[in-house]
């Protein structure tokens, strides 16, 4: 899957996470969280997966993190892959088990 | 605060009672409610207003919360809602303005800081947002003692702008030339940057740029835009001002940025004085070029228009070089000119 455009999904309201795809090279991810010292790098890890999960290789990431759970945070990139990625249909949502 | 019923509503300014209550919000706070904007949501204790935020194409406008909700997740809830409408409707590049104070809570909800004068930040959603686009100009840098600077919108290009141009590129060894890309003109950018290109083509020391999102954008200057008071237009001249300082300036060696004189807008008048003070000192200066007459007055884009408007196309030649006189007349400014007959926006 290829990112074409910029896409957003989630909130920054508690326990959400936001997540912003764009076109990359590689899979770049900025991430702001308030439970960053705590979990930063298993929220890299769980978008990271995500991503791979779904074949994508060229992506940046922009997310800010108000303490989402692995589940929330696999929706949200998810949805905000698809919606960049232009494709609104056939969705694979496999890759959220 | 737990246990609230709090209920997300749009606001329609349409409607005299919502906007009543909204405005009365807001002066609570100190903070104006903004005209030019096209969206506005608040968020509802009940039937009390607590929290309220607007936008206007990309930029986020008039956000306030109710001091006693202040610290609660409000602000997230109010700025998360504002972006995916914005989103939704096109626009992902966002701006905010925002008092210093409040700065640090916007930085996280992952928002910038790219200037800031008189208690007014300018933050945008991209952390490497300006930087990109100083890497984009970079690539044009070029070596020289005198090296000059112009940002003109070319609604359409006249004689006045082709004079300015030609006085720049003759009295410095190059000259980087910017026109607005921001659509909110009634000429669009291609259009206005294909006629400005045609007619400077034969002067090899000029480098035509792309405006971009940080120089009399929507962003940086929205009063060029849309009618602000003018103590508001003073603020965002400062603001685009700096901007310019602070990143275009040194990214090409610029020292020196020439303008037209205005003697008609008050609005861009404004701007030239206050690019006079914000920019010049430290090897840099600001020229202001009497303007070129023509039939014994002052040339400008924005009386071109009004001849168009007027269907005396012909008229314009005396004002207008060839390139653009011809486009007008082409088949291509067909649509172009019914839509300059029917404008009532300023640009």
């Amino acid at each position: 899957m290829r990112i074409i455009k910029r896409a957003i999904a989630g909130t920054m309201e508690s326990s959400d996470i936001q997540i912003v795809v764009e076109a990359g090279q590689g899979i770049e991810i900025e991430l702001k969280s308030s439970v960053e010292k705590q979990f930063g790098n298993q929220i890299r890890k769980v978008i990271r997966e995500t991503l791979e999960h779904l074949d994508i290789k060229d992506v940046k990431v922009i997310a800010v993190d108000k303490g989402a759970l692995d589940c929330t945070i696999r929706a949200r990139v998810l949805t905000a892959a698809y919606r960049g990625a232009d494709i609104k249909e056939d969705y694979n949502w496999e890759v959220i088990n | 605060m737990l246990g609230l019923q709090l209920e997300k509503k749009r606001i329609f300014l349409d409607d005299k009672e919502e906007k009543r209550e909204l405005e009365e919000f807001l002066n609570t706070q100190n903070i104006r409610l903004d005209e030019n904007v096209e969206y506005t949501v608040g968020v509802f204790n009940g039937d009390e207003l607590v929290a309220t935020g607007s936008l206007s194409k990309n930029t986020l406008r008039s956000i306030a919360i109710k001091p006693e909700y202040q610290g609660t997740s409000l602000l997230n809830k109010v700025i998360s809602h504002l972006i995916s409408e914005a989103y939704q409707r096109g626009n992902t590049h966002l701006f905010i303005y925002t008092k210093p104070e409040s700065a640090k809570s916007f930085n996280f909800l992952g928002f910038y800081e790219i200037a800031r004068v008189n208690e007014v930040v300018l933050m945008e959603n991209i952390s490497d947002g300006i930087n990109s686009y100083l890497k984009e100009i970079s690539t044009q840098t070029v070596n020289g003692k005198n090296i000059a600077s112009i940002v003109m919108n070319a609604n359409p290009f006249t004689n006045g702008h082709q004079y300015l141009v030609e006085t720049a590129a003759r009295e410095n060894d190059a000259l980087h030339l910017f026109v607005v890309s921001e659509e909110a003109s009634i000429i669009p950018f291609s259009i206005r940057y294909e006629l400005v290109k045609k007619e400077i083509e034969y002067l090899d020391n000029v480098i035509l740029h792309k405006g971009g999102s940080y120089m009399v954008s929507r962003a940086t200057f929205p009063s060029y835009f849309m009618k602000d008071s003018q103590e508001v237009v003073k603020v965002y001249a400062e603001l685009d001002l700096t901007i310019f300082k602070k990143y275009i300036i040194p990214t090409l060696n610029i020292n020196s940025r020439y303008v037209g004189e205005e003697p008609y807008c008050e609005v861009t008048r404004t701007y030239n004085e206050t690019m006079k003070r914000i920019l010049e000192g430290n090897n840099m200066r600001v020229k202001i070029v009497p303007r070129l007459q023509s039939k014994r007055r002052a040339i400008s884009a924005s009386f071109v228009r009004e001849l168009i408007k007027k269907d005396e196309i012909e008229r314009i030649k005396d004002f207008v070089p060839i390139s653009t006189y011809e486009f007008f007349r082409s088949k291509d400014a067909k649509d172009l000119i019914e839509n300059i007959r029917s404008n009532t926006g300023r640009h």
